[in-house]
């Protein structure tokens, strides 16, 4: 039987050239999705001069579609303007699934929602954690709620963002699935690995690599890095560091990024007289990250909240023990042996600094096997698969009891409606499921889908599917090696 | 049926949960999950949500309770029972993506976590700072009615409010200097006890005499009168605040007071003196800029008189009335009494309403008076107000009274005829003041159970800071 392969396109606001979390992981999915024979192309805005259709590696095409941009990069929400576009770019390549990414971008909310009405099967991914308190969140819940309400399958990146994302939007959480971010391993080893996997005809003789330990007389050297704002804990760490350096004189901070909060860190640094032991780097470019951080012994991360934290990840993986505030998801991401927990108070990370900086100086923490244990613990590869398991199943191609959990057929003759996880596309159950949204926005969000729907018949009317072309696809990739479990 | 049992019970008031929320899928686990005090899968759907099967798991009724718990263990159960689920990401676990973990999904979330019920009659008396609030602003237009129409004259209004202010304003000073005598007793002592722990402080510095402190406290506090001093030359609104001012420079000037006295663990005697003196020297500050407001607002009268001259009546009343709206809206409820700047925009609105209306009377000396008036309504009023809510409940209660009865009295008078609607004013007011509280305070008591504040884990933590103060002012 052939491997059943799909037409996928990720659509997002938040793609290259802008460097970023969202954007990276779009693209290492799409290569390891391209690698398992799917053919993925990436709907993004235009940045500046970047418009139109371009290729990445692994054959990935991206179409930026000029869209004003508002507001860090995400495009004004016109809700219908973006659809005849999308639907010419879904029937010119063929797509069975729309993946949207993060839930800020209103261009991936807009997709989604056309996506539905031109039948398609959507999934969304949800990189964020949200409060339920603030105005701004309370008018993403909402505008999520009516996008989310009619999706396939929502995917979020720790179980935390899960249980966020099951009560922002009032999901069925069998229709959730947590499918973490991961590192590109080979971009993030330690300093003293051997560079290159070692070939072939030896055997197996990737020798462990060469314990170092650390001298009594060596400075333990903390790394930061992050963007300087509030909610990535800076005021933590300005309180932080000059405790931390009178507690343990031999030790220097190397801080990476930039961002409002940096003045603070300055000023601390002068007032303190600290700046042969604080070293301020400015912004790094995502690249050059490993090499700040195989320059530290410890990892410092004192962000007050966090869907999942890859650069913890990252850290770890280049061999860096790690302390870090437990807010979010961290405390499902790496396990007890690589990191130092604290909370988010200015005692107790001083304190658990100081317990990974004597941890270290007693040489307890065997630091140079992260790097092949975080190897097996996250990868692309990984990723991609689950989340193809996650395509499988919005398509059918999964039994539906294998994929959700339970018996369905009991289910539907219960209410003598199909479940949740499998959405008619019937426009009145589409309705139905808007409806319930709320008193006023229920309605309001019905007028959106009916309107979306005569918008689309009226470009079947007027741009014909038959008159546009199909678009010449890449070869597939042949993916042979599927061991299941 | 189980499930709509659970439904009904997703909100209550007060509750944290109740364990109606959790019983139907008593029958799934074997663990008893009655004590739980967190949120079932199923509660993520609230009421209004669309109609669909009632939850993930438990579609199950009782009677057919073994052959469905057979059927739904096949997959997420007993299958794979071999290992418990953990909410880790960094193992691969032999459960599929989209499992949900029924005894700890949405285990660390909390309902309405630090809800203080309201009650009715601590939530009348608080509802007292907004009936003073909106009787001043009812004087204040009283006033300039009674002004405007040519009832009443300017001269009795300004002369009776600067000497209400007066009187404010000395027993307000003799608060101020009780207060500030207690607390530099109070703060001697607790940091006494707390030099115990203060490492930095018990050293050297025990040695040093009274002689070089307190000059430089003095110094401090004439420091702090002279820059008020040269601020306040600006606009009238500077003026207030200089005398609002006035009060944080003086616990300023007691703390810095405290704070140079208490290393010396000797030093007893006389902690008052610079206190005294800095008060002396706050009085006189007081007096001068009192001065310089009045002869400032003497001269710009004739300016005010012909401000708005081109613009209709019609725009001004609106005018006016939006910006003591937003004065009343916007005003400091909760202040405390060392406030440094109370509210700026809403008594910035209340100014320029002022200006506003004073710019619609026709001759200077009532420009004069009406805006005269409005400082002290809108800029001195509130500070004394507060105090006086902070030194006794009596005094906070006798002032709304007797505010309810003039502005009731004021309003009688002025859109009546004779005395009787004066006093027709007092009891209609009362009882609409009354009436009101009671309501307002039933309907937020009522509106209580609509609240449904959820916390959890995805929240932005509160950093807790403590030695940035070390840093900042060493």
């Amino acid at each position: 039987m052939p491997r059943l392969t799909y037409n996928i396109a990720m659509v997002s606001d938040f793609f290259f050239p802008q460097p970023g979390g969202v954007e990276s992981h779009i693209y290492q999915l799409a290569t390891k999705l391209v690698d398992r024979g799917h053919k993925v192309v990436v709907i993004t805005h235009a940045y500046a001069d970047r418009k139109g259709i371009r290729y990445l590696t692994n054959g990935i095409k991206v179409y930026h579609v000029p869209f004003a941009i508002i507001y860090r990069s995400a495009t004004f929400p016109t809700v219908f303007s973006f659809f005849p576009v999308f639907r010419n770019i879904m029937i010119r390549e063929q797509i069975d699934i729309v993946h949207g990414h993060a839930s800020l971008s209103s261009l991936c909310h807009e997709a989604l929602l056309h996506g539905r009405t031109m039948g398609l099967r959507t999934v969304f991914t949800d990189h964020s954690l949200f409060g339920f308190a603030d105005a701004a969140s309370i008018l993403t819940n909402k505008l999520l709620k009516f996008i989310l309400s009619d999706v396939d399958h929502v995917i979020c990146v720790s179980h935390t963002s899960k249980e966020n994302t099951v009560l922002r939007a009032a999901l069925d959480p069998v229709m959730v699935s947590v499918i973490p971010n991961a590192v590109v391993s080979e971009n993030f080893r330690p300093r003293k690995y051997p560079p290159e996997p070692p070939a072939p005809n030896n055997g197996f003789g990737n020798a462990t690599p060469a314990v170092h330990h650390l001298g009594p007389n060596d400075p333990v050297v903390i790394v930061v890095i992050s963007r300087l704002f509030y909610n990535k804990g800076t005021d933590l760490l300005t309180a932080s560091i000059p405790r931390i350096l009178e507690n343990h004189p031999n030790t220097r901070f190397i801080i990476a990024g930039s961002g409002p909060k940096s003045i603070d860190l300055e000023q601390m640094i002068e007032q303190n007289v600290l700046q042969d032991k604080v070293e301020m780097l400015g912004s790094v470019r995502h690249e050059q990250v490993r090499d700040v951080m195989i320059r530290g012994h410890i990892y410092l991360h004192p962000s007050l909240t966090e869907a999942f934290g890859t650069v913890l990840v990252e850290a770890a993986s280049c061999g860096l023990y790690v302390v870090c505030t437990a807010v979010g998801g961290i405390p499902e991401v790496l396990p007890g042996h690589m990191t130092v927990f604290a909370k988010p108070e200015e005692d107790d990370l001083v304190v658990a600094t100081g317990k990974a900086i004597s941890a270290l100086r007693a040489n307890k923490v065997r630091t140079e096997k992260f790097h092949d244990q975080v190897k097996a613990m996250y990868s692309w590869d990984n990723i991609a698969k689950r989340t193809e398991r996650v395509y499988k199943g919005i398509m059918g191609d999964i039994p539906e009891a294998d994929f959700y959990g339970y018996d369905v057929g009991n289910t539907a003759a219960w209410n003598g409606e199909s479940h949740s996880g499998v959405r008619s596309f019937a426009l009145i159950d589409r309705l139905k499921r808007y409806y319930g949204c709320g008193v006023w926005a229920g309605k309001l969000f019905c007028l959106c889908a009916v309107i979306d729907y005569l918008l689309f018949v009226f470009c079947e009317w007027v741009f014909p599917r038959d008159h546009i072309d199909i678009a010449a696809d890449w070869p597939r990739k042949i993916y042979h090696s599927d061991d299941d479990d | 049926m189980a499930g709509t049992g659970m439904r009904q019970s997703v909100v209550g008031p007060y509750s944290t949960l109740t364990p109606a929320a959790v019983l139907p899928l008593d029958h799934l686990t074997t663990s008893p999950r009655s004590s739980r005090s967190h949120l079932a899968p199923e509660d993520a759907f609230n009421a209004a949500s669309p109609p669909r099967r009632s939850g993930g798991f438990d579609h199950s009724s009782n009677n057919n309770n073994n052959n469905m718990k057979s059927k739904f263990g096949s997959r997420s159960r007993s299958r794979r029972r071999k290992r418990n689920w953990k909410k880790i990401l960094w193992v691969k676990q032999s459960y599929p993506d989209n499992y949900t973990d029924q005894t700890t999904f949405l285990d660390s979330l909390q309902r309405n976590p630090r809800l203080q019920p309201y009650e009715f009659w601590p939530l009348v008396a608080d509802t007292t700072v907004i009936v003073q609030q909106v009787c001043s602003v009812t004087i204040f237009v009283v006033c300039f009615v009674g002004i405007f129409t040519e009832r009443v004259s300017p001269v009795a209004v300004v002369g009776w409010g600067s000497f209400a202010t007066f009187v404010g304003w000395a027993v307000w000073d003799w608060w101020v200097g009780q207060e500030g005598e207690d607390e530099v007793l109070q703060r001697q002592n607790s940091h006494r006890s707390r030099g115990a722990w203060q490492p930095r402080q018990d050293g050297g510095s025990a040695n040093s005499t009274t002689a070089p402190t307190t000059p430089s406290a003095a110094s401090s506090v004439t420091n702090l009168g002279s820059t008020e001093r040269t601020t306040s030359q600006g606009n009238l609104i500077a003026m207030r605040s200089q005398h609002g001012g006035s009060v944080t420079s003086l616990h300023s000037n007691v703390s810095h007071t405290s704070r140079l006295l208490d290393p010396q663990d000797g030093l007893r005697h006389r902690p008052s003196s610079p206190l005294r003196r800095g008060r002396a020297t706050l009085r006189l500050s007081t007096i001068k800029s009192a001065s310089l407001i009045y002869f400032t607002i003497l001269g710009l009268s004739p300016i005010l008189k012909s401000l708005t001259r081109s613009t209709s009546p019609d725009s001004i009343w609106a005018m006016s009335f939006l910006l003591l709206a937003i004065n009343i809206f916007f005003f400091d409820y909760s202040g405390g009494v060392g406030v440094k700047f109370p509210a700026s925009l809403s008594t910035n609105a209340a100014l320029m309403a002022s200006t506003v209306l004073a710019s619609r009377l026709p001759s200077t000396g009532q420009v004069f008076s009406l805006t005269l008036f409005s400082i002290e309504v809108f800029g001195l009023f509130p500070v004394f107000r507060r105090y006086a809510r902070h030194r006794s409940w009596r005094y906070h209660v006798t002032l709304t009274v007797l505010l309810t009865v003039g502005a009731g009295g004021g309003m009688g008078l002025i859109l009546g005829e004779g005395e009787m609607d004066g006093l027709l004013g007092v009891l209609v007011r009362a009882f609409i003041v009354i009436v009101a509280m009671g309501a307002s305070s039933w309907w937020l008591i009522g509106l209580q159970k609509y609240k449904n504040a959820m916390n959890g884990p995805w929240d932005q933590a509160r950093p807790i800071i403590i030695s940035r103060r070390q840093w900042e002012y060493d």
